[in-house]
């Protein structure tokens, strides 16, 4: 039970507020149907490649990467499916819910007033952004790995024979796959924090949750197209959506980890710019 | 208009009257060339119950949250219950209730969970200790047959209610309300009004603002007004009240020889219906009924005259030009 008598506390254990924070995210009836409705993309992919024909399937993608190749492969491997939703949804869904979580965080908050609570028990508002962005990226961890979960069952349904071969045509021991199918999950979320910081610089900067959802989807298009452009090849290293596609990497034999790795750490970059941004603006907020 | 340029006084004020649950010195706070609040010198003793009044748009709630730390100031400084803010938010807030700017609480949970979650970041709650005191705050406002019920769903002064058992959840040195009757119907501000009193009776210091008056004069024991930004009155309600109007009702049967006893003693007076009026403008109480118990005059009743507090919130909010800035 409780120590009798402690010095007075000047503020709440962080580890409290983290579990209230996730209490409040998994709570929500909207957090739940965005999880869903995501566990539902891999269903949908399965169902759409039984029904249809697969050398018509191999027109999607981009021309370039593996994307063409991906749907096909899927009805011939366990493995492929999860990790040719996860590559499909990080294209714009996932950011999307990764806004969406970033958006209530600060925003959301602060439209219902219920920010306010917190600063005066009080919370400090470095913890406030801690408590967030742990929030936050346990939201998008689950998102990822609610993908990564129904791909698998899917696709173990259409492929009754349990085959776990690469695209580079080896076949891969259950553990080797699982530990592909955890490597897409987290290299995925770790994207998805970048995207998630970059949504919570913005909530700290208003009040209006759907400003942080156009924004961050609005940079997510203008990041493709501009990724599109070869003129403007100088810039696209710094684009972080010229990296999404490099996930199907994983499905090859070696992974040939250059790019997933040049993938993490512009993630990384994104993510303590996006964490500076919000701290930076949340300290001098007016509560 | 123009800002004031004084300095700001910090020692010997301190320690002349009663302690301070609050105070601020030189408090400003402009966004761009909107002056919200300008130059005010707010004192809260401790123990009281001080209401603020102030026309909408008079500063009333940027000055709470200044004091607060929500906001930081342009100008001045703010002491909370001897903690400089914002910098020690961390030793001043923990034993500070507040209801600022109407309740705040997410639609989809319940009143309890709502709470609940409040309740998660007080740090003087243990864990063990937040689901007992989140549900004595639940009794305390009477909402514990609503409190499973979906916050949606309140009522505008149910909300009320869960705003004030939030402020609630510890006991606290100082609760500060903005609004609280807001939506609330005769029998909610009632009930607010007896949990004022419960507060003030536990020796708790209590910030109320208001724009409803006679609600400031049934509960209050001190006042500050404001206008337009600047505090233009703040003090004891009573005497405020009594400074305004100078006058002594004094009942007795002989009126005829009252007033011919005043008027040897040169005091202006003029007969009532039971008794007669002195002004006190040459002498004080005591000396008035003093002359008349000399002169041999039953007196049966004296008693200092009363504007309502609201002449005297209309007189000094009414034009601001030449409303005089005094304090007592």
């Amino acid at each position: 039970m409780d120590v009798m008598t402690k010095p007075a506390r000047r503020t709440a254990p962080a580890s409290r507020l983290v579990r209230a924070e996730l209490r409040w995210i998994f709570r929500r009836p909207r957090t739940l149907a965005v999880l869903g409705l995501l566990a539902l993309i891999p269903v949908i992919m399965g169902i759409a490649l039984t029904v249809a024909d697969p050398t018509a399937a191999s027109s999607g993608g981009p021309p370039g990467n593996d994307g063409g190749n991906l749907l096909p492969a899927a009805a011939a491997s366990v493995l492929v499916l999860p990790i040719a939703a996860l590559t499909m949804t990080l294209q714009m869904l996932l950011p999307l819910a990764a806004a969406m979580s970033g958006a209530d965080a600060l925003a959301g908050e602060t439209s219902t007033g219920t920010l306010r609570g917190w600063l005066l028990a009080p919370v400090g508002r470095a913890k406030l952004l801690l408590v967030k962005a742990l929030g936050v990226a346990t939201f998008t961890l689950a998102a990822a790995a609610v993908i990564a979960a129904t791909g698998i069952l899917t696709a173990l349904v259409i492929n009754g024979d349990g085959t776990l071969s690469t695209l580079s045509g080896t076949t891969l021991s259950i553990p080797d796959a699982v530990g592909r199918v955890a490597l897409a999950v987290g290299w995925v979320t770790l994207q998805l924090w970048a995207v998630g910081a970059i949504a919570l610089a913005i909530s700290a900067f208003t009040e209006h949750p759907m400003v942080v959802l156009a924004s961050v989807l609005g940079g997510v298009i203008v990041f493709t197209v501009l990724g599109s452009l070869d003129a403007l090849s100088w810039l696209h290293p710094f684009l972080l959506t010229e990296v999404w596609w490099s996930l199907v990497d994983v499905l090859r034999d070696p992974v040939p980890a250059a790019d997933l790795i040049d993938g993490g750490l512009k993630a990384a970059c994104y993510l303590a710019i996006g964490l500076s941004l919000a701290y930076a603006r949340l300290v001098s907020k007016d509560g | 208009m123009t800002a004031h340029a004084e300095p700001v006084v910090a020692g010997p004020s301190q320690q002349e009257g009663p302690a301070l649950a609050a105070r601020t010195r030189g408090l400003r706070k402009t966004y761009g060339r909107t002056v919200a609040v300008d130059h005010v010198d707010l004192d809260v003793p401790e123990g009281a119950v001080l209401g603020m009044l102030g026309p909408n748009g008079s500063g009333k709630t940027t000055t709470i949250r200044m004091l607060l730390g929500l906001v930081q100031p342009t100008e001045g400084e703010v002491q909370l219950l001897g903690h400089t803010m914002p910098e020690r938010a961390g030793d001043a807030l923990p034993d500070v209730g507040a209801l600022v700017e109407g309740p705040g609480f997410h639609p989809f949970l319940s009143g309890r969970e709502n709470l609940l979650r409040l309740a998660a970041a007080e740090p003087r709650l243990t864990a063990a200790g937040i689901p007992p005191a989140v549900d004595d705050a639940l009794e305390r406002v009477g909402l514990s047959r609503a409190g499973g019920r979906r916050y949606r769903g309140y009522s505008l002064g149910m909300k009320q209610r869960l705003g004030l058992a939030g402020a609630l959840l510890v006991p606290r040195r100082l609760v500060v309300l903005d609004e609280p009757t807001n939506g609330l119907d005769p029998a909610g501000t009632r009930e607010i009004r007896s949990v004022i009193a419960d507060l003030h009776h536990d020796g708790v210091t209590v910030l109320v603002s208001s724009h409803l008056l006679a609600e400031v004069e049934a509960t209050c024991t001190h006042v500050a007004v404001l206008n337009e930004g600047a505090l233009v009155a703040q003090g004891d309600l009573t005497e405020l009240l009594e400074s305004e109007s100078a006058g002594l009702e004094v009942s007795t049967t002989d009126v005829t020889a009252a007033v011919e006893a005043l008027r040897a003693a040169h005091l202006a007076a003029r007969p009532t219906p039971d008794g007669v009026r002195v002004e006190l403008t040459r002498a004080a109480a005591p000396d008035v009924i003093a002359t008349l118990v000399g002169a041999g005059v039953p007196v049966y009743e004296a008693r200092r005259s009363r504007t309502g507090l609201e002449d005297l919130f209309a007189r000094l909010t009414q034009d601001s030009e030449e409303a005089p800035t005094w304090t007592s």
